[in-house]
């Protein structure tokens, strides 16, 4: 009888680490605020599929939502998996805190130029690119008409300061909105200006080049827009600036493809158009991802990268970008697919400068990047130096990031 | 019984059960060591550690004072201590100010007086963050209340937009922060005030005295220690002000409202450098504990000169 017990007593302590062994629940942050419907139906399925596994998805607004893995991390409870910027991939990497990804052949093959580049640190990939994003030049030509030119846009840097010129003469309204917060997207939409200028912020070899003659070009041109920017543009990052451009406050600003639908309301007659590009060189883009990254000591990695596979593969990203108006992020023609979303207007414009785009530099400080930036471009519109000398002295503070 | 017999009797059963008094007297206070240990004592310890080392993300080593000698070395430091000394000197005086001059309106015998005592509180009572999002949109040049009434009163011909330019930046923070601040000040002093005997004034107004000579020679005097003291902890909270700058220009433009708190917090928080950030904070601390002691010590002097004890 004894011996009975003692079987017993064993087996149902086997049985139930068996079980724990096969329920596991993963933490899935997600930055954003939100879980896309398109992302949901992927973790239902996968749930589905996995007997014993639940999700718990926590979304984060952004302001807040990489600090916030990040520290988890730090602290030792970290997530399972999460979807946040790119750029933060390599701090994240360099300390130790995610599993590097790998690719077959064909994966990457399937990638659009670029975007891979977002990722990779060190010969190894950090995370797998969920969201994808160019940027091109929205006009509101209701506000263009009014100041009396004509609503066709500005290829070139001299055609943009002409045209902005133009409509803060001839009307209320500011010519351009540019961003100079200190904020993320200072530093993004200058660097729109930037690629659109043949410049770059680290050269082949990794060694920061920001101190070059395309960069003091991209800044001039902001010394020459800013009497035709919206007031106060220190003030300005280029998500509120949607409001004013809807309001007919500004006649011209640089936003991603979701700002078609942001408008659509109030600028029945927007125009979209690449970014004018400078002296130096053709339209581009920065070239902006979002991933999905799996951090070290969950003990679920492999589970992890599982769900991270299968959120990114063709039909389930072809949902998302085209469910939620991203930049394709893969060729899904390679993937067999016809009648694509971007063949249709405005499409063609984002996709074009993927090719010519740049990436957003990945450094293990990115606050500290941003920074250089947001100190460049509030330097020129505040007056407090020549273009010489700010670019002078971002080339000198970047080199200090790490 | 007596509350001193009552305490003697425990003393007493105390010392019966071989704990002596000094013993007992600890082991009372002990609970109260423990918690202000853990919740004050070892946050701070830990943050000097870590002053010393180059901690980060992924982990961190010993460096010694090179991060005390960064920051010393560094100008752009020496700049934002003098910023943060010339915000609290500049926040504080027109606290203690407006302050001072409310608890005299409201302390005056005029209808009403109970209602304005209540219209005071609002900055004071509704949750900073909100307040400090109303401020935000007033400064705010092409929605803002501001910019919108000088245009509409033809003092502007242009929009005003009061967080872009370094200048006027720093003065809106300033504004804010002091609206935040003023009511506490203010109800403090109007306690003080309340608590200043009638003898007093009555025996003044017999001899002849004015207004301004009765509020110079008897109104400064009696409430000069809660002066004193509300000056000194206004100091320390506008010096630590955190909330009030980052929600409205978090720090910018150029680094035009970065005081050493939101200093601090980038380079500890956003940056994720957690030693560096930490040698802030120990310098904080020891800025703050010079001043507070400073000021104790002008304090005590006041307190004698006055008669208060």
């Amino acid at each position: 009888m004894k011996h009975i017990k003692t079987l017993t007593v064993a087996a149902a302590l086997m049985g139930a680490s068996a079980l724990s062994a096969q329920a596991q629940e993963l933490h899935f942050i997600m930055c954003g605020g939100e879980v896309r419907p398109a992302d949901q139906k992927v973790i239902d399925d996968f749930i589905a599929a996995h007997a014993g596994v639940t999700v718990n998805m926590e979304a984060v607004e952004w302001g807040t939502c990489q600090d916030k893995s990040m520290q988890l991390a730090a602290a030792g409870d970290p997530p399972s998996i999460a979807y946040m910027g790119s750029r933060t991939l390599r701090q994240l990497a360099k300390n130790d805190l995610i599993v590097p990804v790998t690719f077959t052949a064909e994966e990457e093959a399937n990638f659009q130029p670029g975007v891979l580049s977002t990722v990779s640190s060190g010969g190894q990939y950090w995370g797998i690119p969920h969201a994808f994003s160019t940027k091109a030049l929205y006009m509101n030509c209701a506000v263009i008409e009014a100041a009396g030119a004509e609503c066709k846009a500005p290829a070139t840097w001299e055609e943009l300061v002409a045209l902005a010129k133009t409509v803060t003469d001839n009307t209320d309204a500011a010519g351009i909105g540019i961003a100079g917060k200190d904020f993320d997207n200072t530093m993004h939409m200058f660097l729109d200006f930037l690629y659109s200028n043949d410049g770059v912020v680290f050269d082949a070899e990794g060694k920061p080049a920001l101190d070059s003659a395309n960069t003091r070009e991209t800044l001039q041109l902001y010394a020459d827009l800013l009497p035709y920017m919206e007031s106060g543009p220190t003030e300005w990052e280029r998500d509120q600036m949607k409001d004013l451009f809807n309001d007919g406050q500004i006649a011209m600003y640089v936003t991603g493809p979701w700002g078609k639908g942001q408008h659509a309301e109030k600028v029945p007659t927007q125009l979209i158009a690449p970014i004018p590009h400078g002296p130096s060189g053709d339209s581009g883009s920065i070239l902006i991802t979002d991933s999905i990254a799996v951090f070290k000591g969950s003990g679920h990695e492999e589970l992890a990268i599982e769900l991270a596979k299968a959120l990114t593969s063709g039909a389930a990203q072809y949902d998302l970008d085209s469910s939620w108006g991203l930049t394709p992020i893969l060729d899904y023609e390679k993937l067999g697919m016809t009648d694509v979303y971007y063949k249709a207007d405005p499409w063609p414009i984002f996709v074009a400068n993927i090719k010519s785009g740049g990436p957003e530099p990945m450094v293990e400080d990115f606050k500290s990047l941003q920074a250089v930036f947001t100190n460049m471009v509030q330097g020129i519109m505040l007056g407090e130096g020549s273009v010489d000398e700010l670019v002078t002295a971002a080339g000198e503070e970047l080199a200090a990031v790490r | 019984m007596t509350d001193a017999t009552v305490q003697q009797d425990h003393v007493t059963k105390a010392t019966r059960r071989g704990l002596s008094e000094p013993v007992f007297a600890w082991a009372l206070i002990a609970p109260a060591l423990v918690f202000i240990g853990f919740i004050v004592a070892w946050p701070l310890l830990e943050t000097i550690r870590l002053s010393f080392t180059d901690a980060t993300l992924g982990g961190e080593s010993y460096i010694g004072l090179k991060n005390y000698v960064d920051l010393f070395n560094s100008d752009k430091f020496y700049d934002i201590v003098g910023r943060t000394f010339y915000w609290m000197f500049l926040s504080v005086t027109l606290k203690l100010v407006m302050g001072l001059i409310g608890a005299c309106l409201l302390n005056a015998a005029i209808p009403g007086k109970a209602l304005f005592r209540i219209l005071i509180m609002p900055p004071w009572v509704i949750p900073i963050a909100i307040g400090v999002i109303g401020w935000k949109w007033m400064y705010n040049g092409y929605f803002g209340l501001i910019s919108g009434l000088l245009q509409e009163f033809g003092i502007l011909d242009e929009r005003i937009a009061l967080l872009s330019t370094k200048t006027s930046a720093f003065y809106s923070a300033i504004v804010t922060d002091v609206w935040v601040g003023t009511p506490m000040v203010t109800l403090f002093f109007l306690a003080a005030m309340q608590g200043v005997s009638r003898d007093l004034y009555e025996a003044a107004w017999v001899d002849g005295a004015g207004r301004w000579y009765r509020f110079r020679r008897i109104t400064i005097p009696q409430i000069m220690p809660v002066i004193v003291s509300m000056a000194l902890l206004s100091a320390i909270w506008t010096f630590n002000s955190f909330e009030i700058i980052w929600i409205l220009t978090e720090g910018g433009p150029r680094g035009a409202t970065t005081t050493l708190i939101i200093d601090t917090y980038k380079v500890a928080i956003s940056s994720q450098r957690f030693g560096e950030g930490a040698a802030r904070a120990v310098v904080i601390v020891v800025l703050l504990a010079l001043f507070s002691l400073a000021y104790l010590y002008f304090l005590n002097r006041v307190n004698r000169h006055y008669g208060a004890k």
